[in-house]
């Protein structure tokens, strides 16, 4: 029991110190991953951990299709114009990012990601020796 | 003459750093790091020496395999290149153990909407600040920490600058390390890579048919309304580059339209310090090879091997060309037997590393295959350098 109550001091005091460092760059599960904790965390504290990873996949491309359609718009006009060649220049960019978010995806694993910012938790102890 | 200082966390994570004079030679200082929380490790050490960082550029357009090259080259140095933690999660910089990885889009001067309103793209010049990527490059290079502007390529917008240490190697990868005269003095060893037309219209398709909203014609348009400015100010880059990685499609298959068969040629420059260029056969003849045969059984089309010498842009270059596809491990290693100056450091290094990354496009043809070498070959640099750095002050005091 006493460890239980130690582990939640530590959850908390770390509640305490990253909820003044705004951006919070807590992943989702943190939470769910301590249900013992939940009763300890309330509520109002929901507010201050906003999800701080990279912009969603979904943002990336409704601005790709956006891009697309403002690029063919302007390049309606006059084909060999500079607003023309930037619009699809921004097209490319934004293409770009959204590959990049895609391929990130892929390969990473929310737990990792986790323990890679936390990594005295619970959850992502090792023993190694 | 050694100095230990204890410094507290909280003031290293701000805006501390610290500096070097390029004149001090032999002295290093070693900081020691005692942290509060468990960690896999309770301390680490940081040797703040007068280091030389050594910059290396890459240059190559948009969605031709740059980041895949960052992360070949990261890796033969080990370690996971990542972005710095605790930062901005839009930034492009990628961090290692030894390297770390600049985005040249961090400098452009003009956000999204201010290049949208002036009507120029990202490859012009204008909308780059070339200024302040000299300063920084040059302070990183003589180990000053820089706080360099972050360009958000989600928003388009320049967010707030973070922090960077001077580390033991810096990559600037972009659409400009070769462009401004000052940057280019500063690089220690620049790459080129080099898609031709139809093998990037097949990479951009492949990219992009997922998404929804482009189809071919937008694709086409957008390389074709990017081409001009790619030819007026990235293009020309290659002739300064040390080594070039040009991409084409295959010649073993006629009349072929799937682009998934390249033929890859490795340019690289004769009488580059430190930089020795591989070779098959005998440096400076002109051999043509196919090892499939007997001893080795491939699949159709084969691979074709050709070594030469040649002149690029007025410059004495070999270059080694690759034709086909690897379908086995015992083709890669086989290959990899009969070329030489690979400065691998192990029989077989260079199909552990293309087998590491399996999954990476191009590992199965020359484009991961001189990738991978060109980042032993880089790796060869550094120690070259590092060594001469080491015994050119030891003789300086001896004198």
């Amino acid at each position: 029991m006493a460890t239980i109550a130690t582990s939640l001091n530590i959850a908390t005091q770390r509640a305490v110190i990253t909820s003044k460092r705004q951006p919070a760059r807590l992943a989702c599960p943190v939470r769910l991953n301590n249900p013992w904790n939940l009763g300890s965390r309330t509520t109002n504290r929901l507010v201050s951990f906003r999800p701080v990873k990279a912009t969603p996949e979904g943002v990336i491309s409704d601005k790709v299709e956006k891009s697309i359609k403002d690029a063919e718009e302007t390049c309606a006009g006059d084909p060999v114009s500079g607003e023309c060649v930037a619009a699809w220049d921004e097209v490319e960019e934004l293409s770009a990012a959204a590959s990049h978010a895609r391929d990130k995806k892929k390969d990473s694993d929310p737990l990792e990601e986790y323990c890679k910012d936390n990594p005295e938790t619970n959850e992502c102890r090792t023993y190694d020796n | 003459m050694a100095v230990s200082t204890i410094y507290s966390t909280q003031a290293l994570n701000s805006t501390h750093f610290l500096t070097s004079s390029p004149s001090s030679s032999s002295s290093s200082k070693q900081v020691f790091f005692y942290r509060r929380q468990t960690n896999r490790r309770f301390n680490t050490i940081i040797t703040c020496a007068a280091q030389q960082t050594v910059v290396i550029g890459l240059a190559a357009d948009s969605g031709c395999g740059k980041s895949t090259f960052m992360r070949r080259l990261t890796s033969v140095f080990g370690g996971a290149a990542e972005p710095p933690k605790g930062g901005n999660p839009d930034s492009n910089t990628l961090i290692s153990d030894m390297t770390t990885v600049i985005c040249l889009d961090d400098y452009h001067s003009l956000d999204r909407t201010g290049r949208k309103e002036k009507g120029v793209t990202a490859l012009d010049p204008r909308a780059n600040d070339f200024d302040l990527m000299y300063e920084q490059v040059k302070a990183l290079k003589s180990g000053i920490a820089v706080e360099k502007p972050i360009y958000n390529h989600v928003t388009g917008l320049l967010d707030a600058p973070e922090l960077i240490q001077p580390p033991k190697i810096l990559v600037i990868e972009g659409l400009h390390p070769m462009f401004d005269e000052r940057v280019r003095d500063l690089l220690d060893f620049s790459i080129y890579l080099d898609i031709s037309n139809e093998v990037k219209f097949a990479w951009k398709i492949q990219r992009d048919m997922a998404e929804r909203g482009h189809s071919l014609e937008s694709i086409k348009a957008s390389i074709e309304a990017r081409k001009p400015d790619f030819d007026a100010f990235i293009d020309p880059q290659k002739q300064y580059a040390d080594a070039v990685i040009e991409v084409l499609p295959t010649q073993l298959i006629p009349d072929d339209n799937e682009g998934k068969v390249l033929r890859v040629r490795l340019i690289m420059k004769e009488g580059v310090k430190y930089f020795s260029p591989v070779y098959l056969f005998d440096e400076g003849s002109t051999i043509s090879w196919i090892p499939c045969g007997r001893k080795l059984t491939c699949s159709y089309p084969g691979i074709k091997f050709n070594y030469q010498p040649d002149s690029y842009f007025d410059n004495e270059v070999s270059v080694v060309e690759m034709d086909g596809q690897f379908d086995r491990l015992d083709e890669l290693i086989y290959v990899e037997s009969h070329l030489s100056n690979l400065s691998t450091k192990f029989y077989g290094e260079v199909t552990q590393q293309m087998l590491k990354h399996a999954d990476f496009p191009g590992s199965n043809n020359g484009t991961g295959l001189f990738q991978t070498i060109v980042g032993l070959k880089i790796r060869d640099l550094y120690e070259q350098l590092i060594a001469n750095k080491a015994t050119a002050p030891s003789e300086a005091a001896k004198a």
